[in-house]
């Protein structure tokens, strides 16, 4: 059974159900990385060359980390991925320390809209283009990276891939994926750069020192 | 072919009437996106290979686009999605409104999407009491002042900072001050209430990927995100001829899209949603809806020469060098898309009727040719076109008026019988010789008049011939 | 002996005869024995660009003969023009037909001047002088559809005293376009005047060009703007010895 349009196209082409499909070309190779280290610092470089606040940091000293971007942008409220790393490194019971309120990450949108700050891991990090990958699911909401005007995520080098090839082989099951490349921009108005327009104003990308 | 009737596109009126402000505000957008683009490419040593892969597999799909599409539809059926087959822009309207009524939508917030633009989406949805609001700040803008876009990637660059801040602040009866970081501020406030409330957010889709059913959604703003995320009803419009066949060959066009675009390496924000979500607590829709929509591009596929046309993925690249475009604006396109690409694409999918000045409006200089990512040859099918309208081809009956036609042909049989010619070449310069002041001919009878009123002729010397004959004989000096 | 037949073009025969003439003398001077075929009258591209394929032919079938009557190589000033017989007469005659055999031999044999000189006779310097600030204006078709990139400049380069100036945005079209002018005059007005503007910021006192409807647009384009700048043919420029007793 097919539809108008199928029947339109194939009329067009001269094609019938049965005519085979013929070879699609072949696409070039992937990117090598180089070593982790070199791929790690050209990835933050390139955060940084798109406005996002990009460093690296030991497991210790996040919590310090953490003091300093919620008094510099006064944070009231936030809203965090459910994830072993985060609980680990305590970022719950040092928000609460600071007196900043938790919203649940599957809270409803109109709660979320009203957090300042949305925290999330990474599944993959392109170098090339300073890209994060994430996912979605229940415990990994979307919305965290997106409603919150300030975007924190923090990420592992286990997450580098070389190239795009390597990051779909990877994801391309998934049913959601975004890749976030730097804060929400637009040149609309007399070409003048303005970030944080409907996305987050503030990307903050912290990447785990191997330990 | 689309059903709508179409105001005939009178290119030539509206580049005579093109407001001044029009070319300098579009040239400073382009020359920054060239120069972006320029960057970006030098820094890909395999530019001119991806280039040439990419126009490979768009050819290759084009050619096979029957099994892509029903691929796709089976994939995202499969991951829960909803497949509509809209065979012209009222089908896709209609598809859309039953949608809406469904489910009892009183406001949708739209990412942009120039599919919907193509069908006039927005006005049936107003027409049927539902408020559709534009969400990406330049088409917020433009929709605010009722006008077409002027650019493709930036629709509102023809606009002056005091102008948008008055345009703001009669239409949202507040005071906004003309500071474009203040004035996306507001945009911001206004719209995060209406993502939040929107009973369904509607996108379109820069790809189509046949092999997971995948919708590929590029911004820069957050607007497609939140489009797609916040309401719980998701409707796409998408040409059929945005299918790509896999992820593989997604590789060669995200790489290729937002650097020819806009000389970014990638947009900030690369969507890849398949159907609707699959948890209560994850956001994103409960429904997810595709509209394929044909609207002509079947017919144009018929084509050989055309066809290639349908390679595009929208980077408006084309626009950024054409020489033309950039003095008159995207309005002179009369239609959603403009540029060289609109001028090869509105005579395929509108009719030359509507659009035969089209094609013609160009130089044939070539610079599109030079950059477009998928190496659409536009100048060889603006030729092609033009076939169209001056005789007419296999799709269409000839189009041109029947004095320029008349003139052709009168030009033909001079040139083809040179003794008219050689006639004409000895006569000329003795009947123009009364036109010429100051070594120049500065204005002269119709038609020459078309070229004096702007610059003027160079006098018609024409003796070579007289010259080679006596040297001939002579001997040579 | 070199052997080559005269192209003279549509618009060199009416408006150019002093570029002709160089053009027959240089190639003199470089021991090339010239032929001018009288019959010759235009290439046909306005009415083939314009898409009057039909109206074309009959123009086509009088530029072939009048060049079939020998076999040397065929020379014109005008990439344009050049590009037209080589890359589109075959394209206007059935595969299999004579027609299209001659116009397969023709384009074959059929050069732009500045591709003739430097790519087959393989010469780079003519002797030229001119004592003056030089720009250069890169035509559409003469870069793109022929692929000329360095040849212009290749010449330009051996001309003695000639100082060199680039222009801003070389390869933009002026605006000429054939019947561009005339479909759609007030772009191709804007256009030309961008390309005025930008040949009198150059600071050259001198505007060269490998085409002579790029010329006529230039040239007339420049006296409207009140500027003394000289448009020239590089032909013109390379038959100088200004300054030379």
């Amino acid at each position: 059974m097919t539809n108008p349009v199928i029947e339109n196209i194939r009329r067009s082409l001269g094609r019938t159900d049965q005519t085979t499909l013929s070879l699609r070309p072949v696409i070039y190779e992937s990117r090598h990385p180089e070593s982790v280290d070199s791929e790690t610092e050209r990835f933050l470089d390139e955060v940084r060359k798109l406005s996002g606040i990009a460093q690296k940091l030991t497991p210790e000293s996040v919590t310090a980390a953490l003091k300093s971007l919620v008094a510099e942008n006064n944070i009231c409220k936030a809203t965090l991925w459910h994830s072993p790393l985060f609980e680990q490194l305590g970022i719950d019971s040092t928000l609460r320390g600071l007196g900043v309120d938790l919203v649940s990450p599957t809270a409803d949108k109109r709660e979320m809209e009203l957090c300042d700050l949305g925290i999330t891991e990474a599944d993959y990090l392109l170098p090339e283009t300073g890209t994060l990958v994430l996912r979605s699911s229940a415990e990994k909401p979307r919305a965290v990276s997106l409603l919150p005007r300030i975007h924190l995520t923090i990420v592992r080098p286990e997450m580098l891939r070389a190239d795009l090839h390597q990051v779909f082989a990877e994801a391309k099951d998934s049913h959601y994926l975004v890749f976030i490349t730097g804060p929400s921009r637009t040149a609309d108005i007399e070409l003048t750069v303005t970030l944080g327009v409907h996305g987050p104003k503030n990307l903050y990308v912290w990447m785990l020192d191997q330990s | 072919m689309s059903d709508d009737t179409h105001t005939y596109i009178g290119f030539e009126e509206y580049s005579e009437h093109v407001p001044p402000s029009i070319p300098s505000a579009v040239q400073q957008a382009t020359s920054r996106f060239v120069d972006g683009r320029a960057a970006r490419v030098a820094e890909l040593p395999q530019w001119e290979e991806l280039r040439q892969i990419g126009s490979d597999i768009r050819l290759h799909t084009i050619e096979n686009m029957d099994v892509y599409l029903t691929r796709f539809e089976t994939a995202v059926q499969a991951a829960g999605g909803i497949a509509h087959w809209a065979s012209t822009a009222e089908d896709a309207r209609q598809i859309v409104l039953q949608i809406a009524k469904e489910h009892n939508v009183k406001l949708a917030v739209k990412s942009k999407s120039m599919a919907t633009e193509e069908i006039g989406l927005n006005h049936a949805l107003e027409a049927a009491g539902i408020e559709a609001l534009e969400t990406d700040l330049g088409e917020y803008i433009i929709q605010l002042a009722g006008t077409g876009p002027s650019h493709i990637i930036v629709p509102a660059v023809h606009l002056k900072k005091e102008e948008i801040a008055a345009l703001f602040s009669k239409k949202l009866h507040i005071d906004a001050p003309a500071d474009p970081i203040e004035l996306a501020r507001i945009a911001r406030e206004i719209l995060r209430e209406k993502f939040l409330a929107a009973g369904m957010g509607i996108s379109g889709a820069n790809f189509l990927v046949a092999e997971t059913g995948t919708l590929v959604i590029v911004t820069n703003e957050g607007n497609g995100r939140m489009c797609t995320t916040m309401p719980e009803l998701h409707v796409a419009v998408v040409g059929i001829d945005k299918v790509i066949p896999d992820w593989e060959s997604l590789t060669v066009f995200l790489k290729l899209l937002a650097r020819s675009a806009t000389g970014q390496k990638l947009s900030t924000y690369t969507q890849f949603i398949t159907g609707p979500r699959q948890a209560e607590g994850e956001f994103g829709p409960k429904e997810f809806h595709i509209v394929l929509l044909d609207n002509g591009r079947s017919k144009i596929l018929k084509d050989p020469i055309g066809r290639d046309v349908l390679k595009c993925i929208r980077c408006g690249a084309c626009a950024n060098v054409c020489p033309v475009y950039k003095n008159v604006g995207g309005f002179a396109y009369g239609s959603f898309i403009s540029g060289p690409i609109g001028a090869i694409l509105s005579p395929q999918m509108l009719g030359m009727p509507t659009a035969r000045e089209l094609p013609y409006a160009s130089t044939l200089c070539g610079a599109c040719a030079d950059v477009c990512p998928v190496k659409i040859p536009i100048p060889t099918i603006l030729r092609h076109l033009r076939r169209r309208v001056a005789q007419g081809d296999d799709f269409a009956t000839p189009t041109m008026p029947a004095l320029i036609h008349a003139t052709a042909g009168l030009v033909s049989l001079a040139l083809a019988q040179n003794w008219i010619y050689r006639l004409g070449t000895r006569l000329l310069p003795f009947f123009m010789r009364i036109f010429k002041r100051d070594g120049w001919i500065p204005s002269a009878p119709y038609p020459l008049s078309r070229w004096t009123k702007a610059r003027p002729l160079p006098p018609f010397t024409a003796s070579f011939r007289q010259w080679w004959n006596v040297r001939s004989t002579k001997g040579k000096e | 002996m070199t052997q080559a037949q005269l192209f003279i073009t549509c618009l060199g025969d009416q408006f150019y005869t002093s570029t002709l003439q160089n053009m027959t003398r240089l190639l003199e001077c470089l021991g090339v024995d010239l032929v001018f075929p009288p019959e010759q009258t235009c290439c046909g591209q306005p009415l083939f660009n314009n898409g009057f394929e039909d109206q074309t032919r009959a123009v086509t079938l009088n530029f072939m003969r009048a060049f079939a009557k020998s076999d040397a190589p065929i020379v014109g000033p005008s990439g344009s023009c050049v590009s037209m017989v080589k890359h589109h007469y075959p394209e206007l005659f059935p595969a299999g037909t004579p027609e299209h055999s001659l116009a397969t031999d023709i384009a074959a044999r059929t050069f732009e001047f500045t591709e003739y000189i430097v790519n087959v006779l393989k010469i780079t310097d003519l002797g030229a002088v001119y004592p003056h600030k030089v720009t250069y204006h890169a035509s559409c078709h003469y870069l793109r559809e022929m692929g000329l990139k360095t040849e212009a400049k290749t010449l330009l380069n051996a001309v003695k005293e000639l100082e060199f100036v680039p222009l801003n945005e070389e390869e933009t079209c002026c605006g000429f376009g054939g019947a561009f002018t005339v479909t759609y005059p007030e772009v191709s007005r804007a256009m030309m005047d961008n390309k005025v503007k930008r040949i009198i910021a150059s600071g050259a006192d001198t505007v060269v060009t490998c085409e002579p409807g790029c010329l006529m647009n230039i040239a007339g384009g420049l006296y409207k703007a009140g500027s003394n700048i000289h448009a020239m043919h590089i032909i013109d420029l390379l038959a100088s010895k200004e300054g030379v007793a």
